[in-house]
């Protein structure tokens, strides 16, 4: 950005350009485009440090644990225990899928942090991509437990027979609107904290005099308040895969 | 003389971890009611959406313009309601 701007001497900065997404590499297979983009770069980034942090600080396995350990151990714990809360004994099995989201999103939103990194959990169609993948999922897990007993998920028992054709579309609505708003919000909170994030950064730069530092406080109040939201959004994503895997098998 | 001062002493340190109790708990309380409202925004607009996205492809595909729209955007915000609804009786529950 700064070499650029150096040589069409004053250039526009919009807070939206850290969204835009510029292929690397161009690759087109049968008309698709498969372009390896910065996008991509920050996906294998966090897919390359979640393996090798996991791996090599737990590779000790020592009783005592060191620092670096007992931070993996600390991941692996927190998520057991959703899963043991939410679903219960059958949860278990689903550890690994809860786990890899879980973590996908969390170091996803961190290397966001990280300046000049791209975020690529601020594009509604990775996010939705990640709860498409679970809404299926869920969906599929609940025919193979139930059968087409499944289908039950919609009625609601004790209620007048009547009122049947008004709240089965409610409830299948409402059972659609699952991966809209798992994604919308993840997807939402990052784009928003970002764009805030540089529109303060522009007030540092074109305020007068000292004024500028108040801006900058600021910023740097709201970089903490964005790593917390970084976590608590993950922490979001997976506990509600975890009551929707917990609805495929307890049915009401 | 010397008891009253122990006291005081006690009472102030009693004080202070009250005080550092009270601001510890309504700091993610604060965070929590954030994450609530955005919460209960986004499940209303996401079953709009569906509400919508159904009721436009009902009219195309049948050819009752005006009606499917209408209908299945009542039933999107029926079933926004219910989404609260579900998300406010996990939270009681809590």
């Amino acid at each position: 950005m700064a070499s650029s701007g150096e040589h069409s001497g004053h250039e526009k900065h919009s807070p939206l350009d850290q969204f835009e997404i510029n292929p690397l590499v161009n690759f087109e297979v049968g008309g698709v485009n498969l372009a390896f983009t910065n996008s991509s770069v920050s996906m294998v980034i966090t897919v390359l440090f979640i393996t090798l942090f996991l791996t090599l600080t737990v590779n000790p396995r020592s009783i005592v644990p060191s620092r670096m350990q007992l931070i993996s151990e600390l991941c692996y714990n927190f998520i057991a225990q959703l899963l043991n809360d939410t679903v219960g004994d059958q949860g278990k099995r689903y550890f690994p899928f809860v786990f890899s989201i879980f973590m996908f999103v969390l170091i996803g939103n961190m290397v966001g942090m990280i300046p000049y990194q791209f975020t690529f959990t601020s594009h509604i169609i990775v996010t939705f991509a990640l709860a498409t993948v679970v809404f299926i999922g869920v969906t599929i897990l609940g025919f193979v437990n139930h059968g087409i007993r499944f289908f039950t998920f919609f009625y609601i028992p004790g209620v007048p027979f009547y009122m049947h054709p008004l709240l089965i579309p409610i409830e299948v609505i409402s059972y659609l609107s699952r991966p809209i708003s798992l994604s919308v919000r993840l997807f939402a909170n990052m784009l928003a904290g970002h764009t805030l994030l540089k529109v303060f950064a522009g007030f540092v730069v074109s305020m007068p005099f000292f004024t500028g530092v108040l801006p900058l406080t600021f910023i740097v109040a709201l970089t903490g308040l964005e790593i917390l939201i970084a976590f608590l959004q993950a922490y979001v994503f997976a506990i509600l895969t975890c009551l929707y895997i917990n609805d495929a098998y307890h049915l009401h | 003389m010397n008891n009253d001062k122990n006291s005081i002493k006690d009472l102030k340190s009693k004080i202070e971890t009250i005080e550092k109790k009270n601001k510890n708990e309504s700091l993610p309380k604060k965070e929590k009611a954030l994450n609530f409202g955005f919460k209960i925004s986004t499940e209303i607009v996401a079953a709009l959406v569906v509400g919508v996205g159904i009721g436009i492809l009902v009219d195309k595909f049948l050819g009752t313009k005006p009606f499917g729209l209408i209908i299945f955007f009542i039933f999107g915000a029926l079933a926004g309601f219910l989404n609260i609804y579900r998300v406010m009786r996990r939270i009681e529950k809590q």
